[in-house]
């Protein structure tokens, strides 16, 4: 142990209270990357999905029809092209139409031919169908995707709202918390400083335990976080392009550690990374607030 | 060396000076009595001397350094030269006796081992040695008071400024430390004692600082004594 030349920090609820703040931040954090993830999944799904509709008064119907799925999927983009049956038509229709009688069809109506086409990126469709099909139309659920934008848009904005207001609360929080128990130790700050210790001298131990404390709180609130974020990883799993080899049934602790490790790695990079910083976070912040009180504190004395 | 001009000092809070228009000089290696009625000023002066606060008025200097022109680090240079023993002790509670008796030597950068030594040899002549893992707060009164004295007298300062120095001592001991401070003297510290041990005083005559309402009162021992005197009636 070094030997003392100015006073540390004792201070039991600091670490504490960077616990539950980084126990708070956490599942802000990783709330915020949920609500991400969906709203990014809602666009995606809504972005990446067009309907074509022929009309069954179209010459040559089959034979067009046939040429225009051929010509799709040779299209880049396009991952899959799906006929409807009539009965998904009519399914699809009937709250425009009405139930349909047992006869299997619309008196005087016929059903048009409606392709589903999957696509990744935003091929432009439109084109490729005018030119080989002109009568048929083409319903980009364009609508429905700014909608399902917008609205994740702003769920994320409130996400990222209250993440940024408890961030707030944790800075103000364990700055008032450093600066109280830094305020604890002034008798002896002062004896120390009227014995000619220098300011740096003074400053840089405090902030040191200070940072120290604020450490061991930031791991404390990691470790009570890991089990909330192994769970929204598994559930985040089966929505993850990526998610490597399905884990077997763990069958001992051992196994199973490996599996919740690797269900880790579903959750986006970023999230992980700003969780891993958290603790570190909490240390700069203790330290700086702590320098500073003391700073500024001993600048008053002569 | 000592050197008052005129100084005053107010408190932050306080409409009034404490200290007005005091002029004294001690020469380096000298000893001073300091002697006035409680609430005198005496434990301001030492303050000022001590630089817990600077002159609000006057000029002082303190070891060839100009306090009212001087910066903050010199200032902090300056008190690691002079030794205190605060009235009320003030010695770091968190802290062993040891710790807190090497503090002065460790902040001028000693080594372990020198400050270790002197440490010892210091709290074995005020024979607190013995408690020297102990907390302060663990000892008694006439303890504390020889771990602050054991802090003030360590590493030899070039000032010695004591608040009431003998108040929790035996006579015994308190006619000691006045030995020690007589050797200091004769080292060339310059020591100024405030006390009102009356007996001590009649046993060692010497120059004084006689404050009264603030302001210097005399330099007569006498006078001095019939300040204590007044005090008590
Ligand atoms: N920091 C302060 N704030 C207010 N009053 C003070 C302060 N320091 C000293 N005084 C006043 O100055 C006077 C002298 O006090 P002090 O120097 O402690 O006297 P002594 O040590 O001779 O008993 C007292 O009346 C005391 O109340
Ligand atoms: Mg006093």
């Amino acid at each position: 142990m070094s030997a003392p030349v100015s006073p540390g920090l004792r201070s039991g609820s600091l670490p504490l209270l960077v616990a539950l703040m980084t126990l708070l931040g956490g599942l802000s954090l990783a709330g915020l990357t949920g609500v991400q993830t969906l709203a990014e999944g809602w666009a995606g799904a809504a972005r990446n999905a067009t309907t074509i509709e022929i009309p069954s008064d179209t010459p040559q119907l089959e034979d067009r029809t046939r040429t225009l799925i051929q010509t799709l999927h040779k299209t880049p983009d396009v991952t899959t092209v799906r006929e409807l049956s009539p009965q998904q038509v009519q399914t699809l229709l009937a709250p425009w139409l009405g139930q349909i009688s047992d006869s299997g069809h619309l008196p005087g109506l016929s059903l048009p031919v409606v392709l589903i086409i999957a696509h990744t990126g935003t091929p432009d469709l439109g084109k490729i169908v005018h030119e080989t099909l002109p009568e048929a139309v083409v319903e980009e659920d364009r609508r429905w995707g700014e909608r399902l934008n917008g609205l994740g848009i702003s769920l994320v904005a409130c996400a990222w709202l209250a993440v940024s207001l408890i961030a707030a609360i944790a800075i103000l929080s364990v700055g008032m918390t450093v600066r109280r128990s830094v305020m604890a130790q002034r008798k002896a700050v002062e004896i120390v400083h009227f014995l000619g210790a220098g300011d740096m001298m003074i400053s840089s131990r405090i902030a040191g335990r200070a940072a120290l404390l604020s450490l061991a709180g930031g791991l404390t609130g990691l470790f009570f976080l890991s089990p909330v974020i192994t769970m929204l990883a598994r559930k985040l799993a089966p929505f993850s392009r990526d998610a490597g080899p399905i884990a077997l049934p763990a069958t001992t602790w051992q196994s199973m550690l490996v599996s919740e490790w690797n269900t880790l790695h579903v959750l986006p990079h970023l999230l992980l990374e700003e969780l891993g910083a958290l603790p570190l976070i909490a240390a700069c912040l203790g330290w700086l607030t702590a320098q500073t009180v003391v700073l500024v504190w001993l600048r008053r004395l002569p | 060396m000592i050197r008052l001009l005129n100084v005053s000092m107010m408190p932050p809070d306080v409409g009034q000076p404490v200290l007005r228009n005091l002029t004294l000089t001690v020469p380096q290696g000298e000893f001073r009595w300091l002697l006035g009625a409680s609430g005198a000023g005496k434990s301001s002066l030492l303050r000022l001397l001590t630089l817990e606060t600077r002159p609000s008025a006057g000029q002082m200097d303190l070891l060839g350094v100009s306090i009212s022109q001087a910066s903050r680090t010199t200032l902090r240079n300056l008190r690691r030269r002079i030794g205190f023993v605060p009235q009320d002790y003030r010695l770091i509670g968190e802290w062993t006796v040891f710790d807190n008796v090497a503090l002065p030597l460790r902040l001028r950068g000693a080594s372990e081992r020198d400050t270790r030594r002197e440490a010892f040899a210091v709290l074995e002549w005020l024979d607190v040695a013995h408690l020297a893992d102990k907390r302060p707060g663990t000892l008694s009164g006439g303890e504390q008071q020889r771990a602050a004295i054991a802090r003030a007298l360590i590493g030899r300062p070039e000032v010695l400024l004591a608040d009431e120095p003998t108040n929790a001592l035996e006579d015994a001991q308190a006619r000691r430390l006045l030995a020690t401070f007589q050797e200091l003297v004769e080292m060339g510290t310059t020591v100024i004692v405030a006390t009102h041990n009356e007996a001590l005083i009649r046993e060692t005559p010497a120059a004084s600082i006689i404050l009264q309402d603030g302001t210097l009162a005399g330099t007569d021992i006498q006078d001095g004594i019939a300040a204590l005197r007044s005090n008590k009636a």
